[in-house]
């Protein structure tokens, strides 16, 4: 019964989603920011179970002794922030402001920066000729990397031109292809979830 | 900890990125057609345009975005342009508002008079289908807190269609929307001040005209700065990137080397 | 708005319709009814052959190998997409899939996600994995966890779960964005078989170079009727086929004509500018 009604609310709102995008009828436009709206609600709430998640797995393994310094560090940053803005506010110039301004982003922006020294190791095992296509592909690579670097144009002025053909068509055909291949499956995956056929989703049969 | 060869490779990055910061040299960079297509059509409005300005970014990606972003507020305040800033990711809106305030400053351009932050609404498609209608029932105060009717700049900002165009400050699929329930039902103006991994997913909407303009990356702020005879991040930047590039096509060409050597040496025996 | 267009004024009466929305209403139209023609029709779900993929041909040993070396599986869905995105419930398929293996072979199955929604479906997926193959007992919900929302905070955590177990498969397998090439590449560090496939083509460039095996395109969404042989997920990779060819044959016509009328100097029929 429970299965029934998840589908039948699946296949409802599928239907209607599908329905609005092509109409431009204020009904239309409202059913769509109002579904939105309820959306962010629910995630809201999924956020609220996402935090209870972490608080159980990270006090239970801080029993059991594994990791006891990142349980530490993920629970004292995880009370720090609530505490700060509940307490201090979120106005422009409160501690929480400052913790994300200069804590959480420059510790984001690291671990990304850490893609800089892997892409080095990747391209070393990667860009190797071993074969015909492989190496066309690497030459592409270094022409690219070569027209995106301040010298490289300034040197060869035809490079520019040459990465740019490469860019838009070569490897746009390839990616248009691999895009109308992931569209169609994204399409037959999502009419499987609204008509029903698909509910693994759904979880456990009782 | 076992030293493995990759970690030189690190570790040779490092040198030599922090070698060239440190003598930093200042490369010229030609600056590119796209870059040259978006500075023409700031340059090209009336003064005193109203221009929407959407940072839809993270605070990871803020190393490239903060020149890109800087060049073009820079550019815009220089021409008395009125900017109205909005955010769509949590993460970029104080980043926003403190880009658009030092932007400002650096102008003597006034909070409420020359510019202003409405700050962060979420359901990007949400607040972009109610902008299309009403930018103050999308937000009904800015991010100071102050009522949408007190501010001066936006007394002639009803709707999306009082804006001359909106500049995407993004990192990631944001700017899609805006062309999708923007661009496409609104005709509103949409250019692009992207990350270079994102310029190869907006090239086929630039290449189609439904993407007025585009920039990318550092190389993009560099050629930026260039045009409006400014320095910035985007220089410096560039030559950070330009060395790492040199170094990856050194490793793969020793690394490609080193291969081939190893195959005739196993043809041979 | 297309001048010869007859219905224009009928559909715009009532501002009803996006006339400029025609050609993708048509589209979607055709393909509905593919997708339900393949998948309901008995003479369409007779035997469908489908080829091998390499990645997901080493599933099993990939898995096996966990299993000999007492070494965990990791699989994570990647921090681009939440639980509505088709590539998030392809990759909770073939989720289903490992966990029926893993649970068979005895290997510990470990799901970080960044959405505590995902969080939730794969723990209830992985569990009736568990139970279809008769090892209850061996599933251990706080493996299936949620670690945060943000993407690098999402990245490091991974890493640091991939260095600290050392498992020795490890399934990249949904939306990834930046993040992909830090976890590939740490999987590499520890030795890990590792499968990856995403519907991202900028990070399926990565995945190819870091990773072991990749899924490209719709092969991520073939996986899970590639391994559990179930018929309505074969049906849809069929519609998936018959789809593409008529787009190459759409393509192929266009092409065609447009040569022409170039060649010719003719301009298109406004119809035809959709």
């Amino acid at each position: 019964m429970g299965r029934t009604f998840a589908v039948g609310i699946c296949f409802v709102f599928g239907v209607l989603m599908f329905v609005q995008y092509f109409s431009p009828h204020p009904a239309a436009r409202t059913v769509h920011r109002t579904v939105s709206e309820y959306w962010q609600i629910i995630f809201a709430f999924g956020l609220l179970i996402g935090v209870v998640a972490v608080l159980r797995s990270n006090l239970r393994q801080l029993r059991w002794g594994s990791d006891r310094p990142y349980r530490l560090v993920t629970l004292c940053g995880l009370a720090a922030m609530p505490i700060l803005a509940l307490v201090w506010g979120r106005g422009i110039d409160s501690p929480f402001m400052w913790m994300f301004e200069n804590v959480q982003a420059p510790m984001q922006s690291t671990v990304f920066a850490l893609l800089a020294f892997f892409v080095v190791s990747a391209s070393v095992r990667g860009f190797r000729a071993r074969s015909v296509p492989a190496a066309i592909l690497l030459v592409s690579a270094l022409l690219i990397l070569l027209s995106r670097s301040a010298l490289g144009s300034a040197v060869l002025p035809q490079l520019s031109d040459t990465a740019e053909w490469i860019r838009n068509t070569p490897s746009m055909s390839a990616r248009r292809a691999i895009l109308i291949g992931i569209g169609l499956g994204s399409l037959t995956t999502s009419l499987r979830v609204i008509l029903g056929i698909e509910q693994t989703w759904l979880g456990r049969r009782s | 900890m076992n030293v493995e060869t990759r970690h030189y490779a690190f570790l040779g990055l490092f040198v030599c990125v922090g070698l060239v910061m440190v003598i930093g040299l200042r490369p010229g960079v030609p600056v590119t057609a796209d870059t040259q297509r978006m500075f023409a059509y700031i340059d090209s409005l009336p003064g005193g345009s109203t221009l929407m300005v959407s940072f839809d970014h993270e605070a990871s990606s803020l190393p490239e975005i903060q020149p890109l972003a800087l060049a073009l507020l820079r550019h815009a305040f220089s021409k008395g342009h009125k900017l109205v800033g909005v955010a769509f990711l949590a993460e970029g809106t104080v980043i926003g508002y403190r880009l658009m305030q030092k932007a400002a400053a650096e102008y003597g351009r006034k909070y409420g008079q020359d510019y202003v932050y409405l700050g962060f609404r979420p359901q990007h498609v949400a607040a972009i289908l109610t902008m299309a209608e009403s930018v103050r029932e999308a937000f009904p105060q800015d991010y100071l807190g102050h009522d949408y009717n007190e501010i001066e700049c936006l007394r002639t900002v009803d709707s999306l269609g009082d804006v001359a165009a909106v500049i995407s400050i993004a990192d990631g699929s944001t700017t899609t929307y805006w062309m999708e329930y923007g661009q496409s039902p609104e005709r509103l103006l949409v250019l692009a001040v992207v990350t270079a991994a994102m310029v190869t997913t907006y090239d086929p909407y630039l290449a189609s005209g439904q993407m007025h303009a585009m920039v990318g990356g550092l190389r993009g702020a560099a050629e930026y700065e260039r045009l409006i005879n400014r320095s910035g991040g985007g220089e410096r930047g560039m030559l950070a990137q330009s060395a790492a590039h040199f170094y990856v096509i050194a490793m793969i060409v020793v690394g490609n080397v080193v291969y081939f050597k190893a195959r005739r040496k196993r043809a041979a025996s | 708005m297309p001048e010869a267009c007859y219905l224009a004024p009928i559909l715009l009466a009532d501002g009803l319709f996006y006339i400029d929305k025609l050609a993708t209403l048509l589209a979607a139209v055709i393909s509905i009814a593919v997708v339900l023609y393949t998948t309901f029709h008995r003479a369409s779900r007779e035997r469908f052959r489908m080829r091998e993929i390499a990645g997901l041909k080493s599933v099993d040993d990939a898995i096996g190998r966990a299993t000999e070396t007492a070494r965990p599986v990791l699989f994570t869905p990647g921090w681009g997409g939440d639980i509505q995105r088709p590539t998030t419930i392809a990759s909770m398929n073939i989720l289903s899939q490992v966990a029926e293996r893993t649970a068979q072979y005895g290997s510990r199955l470990v799901y970080p996600t960044h959405d505590p929604v995902i969080m939730a479906v794969a723990q209830e997926v992985a569990g009736e994995s568990y139970a279809r193959v008769g090892h209850p007992d061996r599933f251990r919900p706080e493996d299936i966890m949620y670690v945060t929302s943000s993407q690098f905070g999402y990245a490091a955590a991974v890493d640091g779960l991939i260095t600290r177990l050392r498992p020795a498969a490890v399934f990249l397998l949904g939306t990834f964005e930046a993040e992909s090439l830090i976890l590939a590449e740490t999987g590499n560090t520890v030795g890990a078989i590792q499968i990856a496939g995403t519907d991202s083509t900028i990070q399926l460039a990565f995945f190819i170079v870091a990773c072991d095996y990749t899924l490209i395109g719709e092969e991520l969404f073939a996986a899970s009727g590639y391994l559990s042989q179930d018929r309505s997920i074969i049906a849809s990779v069929r519609a998936q086929d018959i789809l593409k060819v008529i787009i190459a044959i759409v393509v192929v016509v266009a092409v065609i004509w447009s040569t022409v009328l170039a060649a010719t100097r003719s301009t298109a029929p406004a119809w035809w500018k959709f």
